[in-house]
């Protein structure tokens, strides 16, 4: 479903990526960690369409992001890991609004957005200017916001951010099930158990290039888990 | 003996640390500005607003030049010359006075309550005082760049005019900073004092309501107080004269009082740039009290509020792909009080621009030949003026209205031609009735109909097309995705070069259509020679039109798929 090709970046002569090759499943949970300043956010945005990579392709099902960006975008949602919104709309008319964007009918779009903002926990608020949003409310309005289209893959770049407890938990939900129904996920984070729980697969980055790539029970076998692994691979 | 010696040992030790403590407590505040400024300024940004940096000091040359010869025209006047140049003078800063106020005002609304660094210094070991002098800092400059930067024409004008020393050039240019410190001390209180009275979101909307009302009411005032005849000398003369703009209480006077006599090389009288330097200290301090006593409470105040929005007329309304943007630009205009704001403004100076064509008596003047349509085509350039500001405003700050959230659009199906069509029409369209209404009366005020008529609104809507067009595409080639206020926006580098290129466009066109004019009435179309100039004029109007349309468009488009440094 998700193809990096020997993918590279470089910004102002620094390489940010470095010839990261990659294949995620249908429906996989494909998680990449690594420390602050490896490339995990270039190679998310490279695969949004937000950066162009200087070298390699990236395919998001059969279209590649930059000879078809357009029908690969309307593939793809996107949870980034600063939450810049539109702060004079309201819940529901931003949902209304990413709604249109995407072609959705009317009659569909109303229904998924009452589906959304249920399903995130934001129904009460969806009168509510996002201006007044605490960190968690954006964040959970982005993931409404990104499956609104039902995507074929999810690319999530710090996907607990601000989320309270029952937050996270709601969301680990979601992701789980958005992966048995065939979504793909790809998702950045700093949070190791959060990844070794949800992951099929972690691929783990350092100055831009992929170390190595562990399954689930690869990493299970390691003692000390994922951060045990993280520490020895970073050392 | 040796206890009380070591009591104030210790006490002058205090005060000294405290004086220290205070001193570089500032500068450590105001380190990342500088820091800021520094870091933004390379070769390869210096070489890139070379262009813009050019058309700045043409601009400036022009000012400098007209100034000049306005200053030779009035000083020429037997006897009532120099009087004239002096009142010119004094009220240059009478209404400077007043407009930096309400700048400041403005300015330090964003500066003081809606700054995003607010919280984060809060949060930190400092002082209240030092956050306000950084914020006045901040307000200060922010409100007095602008003016700072277009006023040494006329200050180098003047000296030259009164071939003045270096003792006059270090005296205005000493006088005009005090004098900008007193109104932004004078703002800046106003402002603590108003955003107690009201929430800061809605004291801009307070406030820029109160200015334009009073601005409106100041302009009838003195509109009616003149003489309405200045066809002649002496009608100039008891016009200029009858502003009453030299009250000593004023500073505009002080300055005037305090930068003459040196200007004209008389006498250098200390006692007017005491009294500005004294009156800055004691507006900033004011200031500063204003700030001590409100501020923390006033800040406690304006956090939001989850506040419930009705759905309203259009909660049915459902927007198609082609729609939605434009839908989503036009209800954040209306509850964005930084956006929607502007409009009061505008329309104050519309109004004001509309009653002076009103006053023109153009039928008194019907014995000229083609007088009317000189003023048909004073108007169409003033309202090509009128066009490239508002067109700032509204159409070339549209992409940056975007902001940070510009990532939703980069990350979407939307093809980025669309969605600078869309900006594109956001702009258009009420530009385009604002102006085609704007000719129309002014038109009507003269008694301008018939052919004059069409000829100038279809020059209008030509114009606008075009001028939408370079103002959407160099918005889109300029954007500016992190501002404080969307105001900055067009008053950036990019902005004024936008507005500059905008009124080049209409002066070209209107020059060629003027030129045709002169060929079709004033020489006699015989030869082939006058028909090949009507039909170049005619080609090169289109060209100058459909190519300040179309390149900034492309490119802009280009631009805009292109990476850009907010993602």
């Amino acid at each position: 479903m998700i193809i990096l090709d020997n993918i590279s970046k470089s910004f102002n002569n620094t390489q940010a990526v470095k010839d990261i090759s990659l294949t995620v499943n249908t429906g996989e949970i494909f998680g990449i960690v690594g420390p602050n300043g490896a490339g995990k956010t270039t190679t998310i945005k490279m695969m949004t369409g937000l950066l162009t990579p200087d070298e390699g392709n990236i395919l998001l099902g059969k279209y590649d992001i930059v000879k078809e960006p357009i029908k690969a975008k309307s593939i793809l949602g996107y949870v980034p890991d600063k939450a810049f919104l539109y702060e004079k709309l309201t819940a529901r008319e931003f949902l209304i609004f990413i709604s249109s964007i995407y072609g959705i009918p009317k009659s569909e779009a109303l229904s998924r957005i009452d589906e959304m903002l249920e399903l995130f926990g934001i129904k009460d608020v969806e009168d509510e200017l996002i201006e007044s949003f605490s960190q968690g409310m954006r964040q959970r309005l982005l993931f409404a916001s990104a499956l609104i289209h039902r995507p074929e893959a999810l690319l999530i770049d710090e996907p607990f951010m601000g989320l309270d407890p029952f937050g996270v938990k709601m969301l680990k939900g979601v992701i789980k099930d958005l992966s048995s129904k065939g979504v793909t996920i790809f998702l950045a984070t700093h949070s190791l158990h959060i990844a070794e729980e949800l992951c099929n697969r972690v691929g783990f980055i350092n100055k831009g290039s992929i170390i190595s790539i562990k399954t689930r029970d690869e990493i299970s076998e390691v003692k000390g888990g994922l951060e045990g692994l993280f520490m020895e691979i970073g050392n | 003996m040796q206890d009380a010696g070591y009591k104030i040992k210790s006490r002058i030790v205090h005060h000294v640390s405290c004086i220290v403590y205070l001193e570089t407590m500032i500068l450590i505040l105001i380190k990342p500005k500088i820091l800021s400024v520094k870091n933004s300024i390379s070769t390869k940004v210096v070489l890139r607003r070379l262009p813009f940096i050019a058309i700045g000091l043409g601009f400036w040359f022009l000012f400098y030049i007209g100034t000049l010869k306005v200053l030779s025209y009035v000083r020429e006047i037997i006897f009532f010359g120099e009087i004239l140049s002096r009142k010119l003078f004094s009220m240059t800063f009478f209404s400077l006075f007043g407009f930096l106020i309400l700048s400041s005002i403005i300015t330090a609304i964003s500066s003081f309550y809606l700054s995003k660094d607010t919280q984060l210094l809060l949060s930190k070991p400092v002082k209240i005082r030092d956050i306000l002098r950084l914020k006045a800092f901040d307000a200060f400059t922010n409100s007095s760049w602008m003016v700072l930067s277009f006023m040494p024409p006329v200050f180098i004008a003047y000296g030259v005019s009164y071939g003045a020393g270096a003792g006059y050039y270090l005296m205005i240019f000493g006088c005009f900073f005090l004098f900008s410190l007193i109104t932004a001390g004078i703002g800046i209180a106003i402002t603590h004092i108003l955003t107690r009275l009201f929430p800061a979101k809605r004291t801009r909307n307070v406030f820029l309501g109160i200015g334009v009302v009073l601005f409106l009411l100041l302009y009838f005032l003195i509109k009616g107080l003149i003489p309405q005849d200045i066809s002649t000398p002496e009608g100039l003369i008891n016009s200029i004269m009858s502003f009453k703009t030299e009250s000593p209480i004023l500073p505009s006077y002080w300055i005037t009082e305090a930068v003459f006599p040196i200007l004209k090389e008389s006498s250098f009288n200390i006692f007017y740039p005491i009294i500005l330097l004294g009156s800055a200290l004691f507006f900033i301090f004011l200031s500063e009290i204003a700030g001590l006593w409100f501020y923390r409470k006033n800040i406690e105040r304006i956090q939001p509020s989850g506040e419930r929005v009705e759905r309203g007329f259009f909660r049915r309304y459902y927007p198609e792909i082609n729609t939605a943007l434009f839908y989503k630009d036009i209800k954040t205009f209306f509850r964005d009080a930084g956006q929607w704001s502007q409009v009061i403004i505008i329309g104050a100076l519309i109004m004001i621009y509309v009653y002076n064509f009103k006053s023109i008596p153009v039928n008194a003047l019907s014995g000229f030949s083609f007088i009317r349509e000189i003023m048909v085509l004073v108007n169409l350039v003033l309202s090509g003026l009128v066009l490239s500001a508002v067109s700032a405003r509204f159409i070339y700050a549209s992409v940056s209205l975007e902001g940070q959230a510009f990532w939703i659009i980069r990350t979407s199906p939307i093809v980025i031609r669309k969605f600078l069509w869309s900006k594109f029409l956001y702009g258009f369209i009420p530009v385009t009735t604002l102006m085609l209404v704007l000719v129309f009366l002014t038109n009507l005020a003269m008694n301008a109909g018939g052919i004059l008529m069409y000829i100038s609104l279809g020059t209008v809507l030509m114009l606008c097309v075009s001028v939408s067009g370079l103002g959407t595409g160099f918005g889109a080639i300029y954007p500016k995705f992190k501002y404080e206020n969307i105001a900055s926006v067009s008053m950036s580098l990019g902005g004024m070069a936008f507005m500059l290129i905008a009124f080049s466009v209409v002066i070209a066109t209107l020059s060629l259509e003027t030129w045709i004019f002169y060929v079709y009435f004033l020489k006699e179309v015989t030869g082939t020679s006058e028909k090949l100039q009507i039909a170049t004029s005619i080609i090169g109007i289109v060209l100058i039109n459909a190519g300040a349309f179309y390149f900034p468009m492309r490119i802009g488009e280009k631009k805009l798929r292109e990476e850009t440094g907010i993602i």
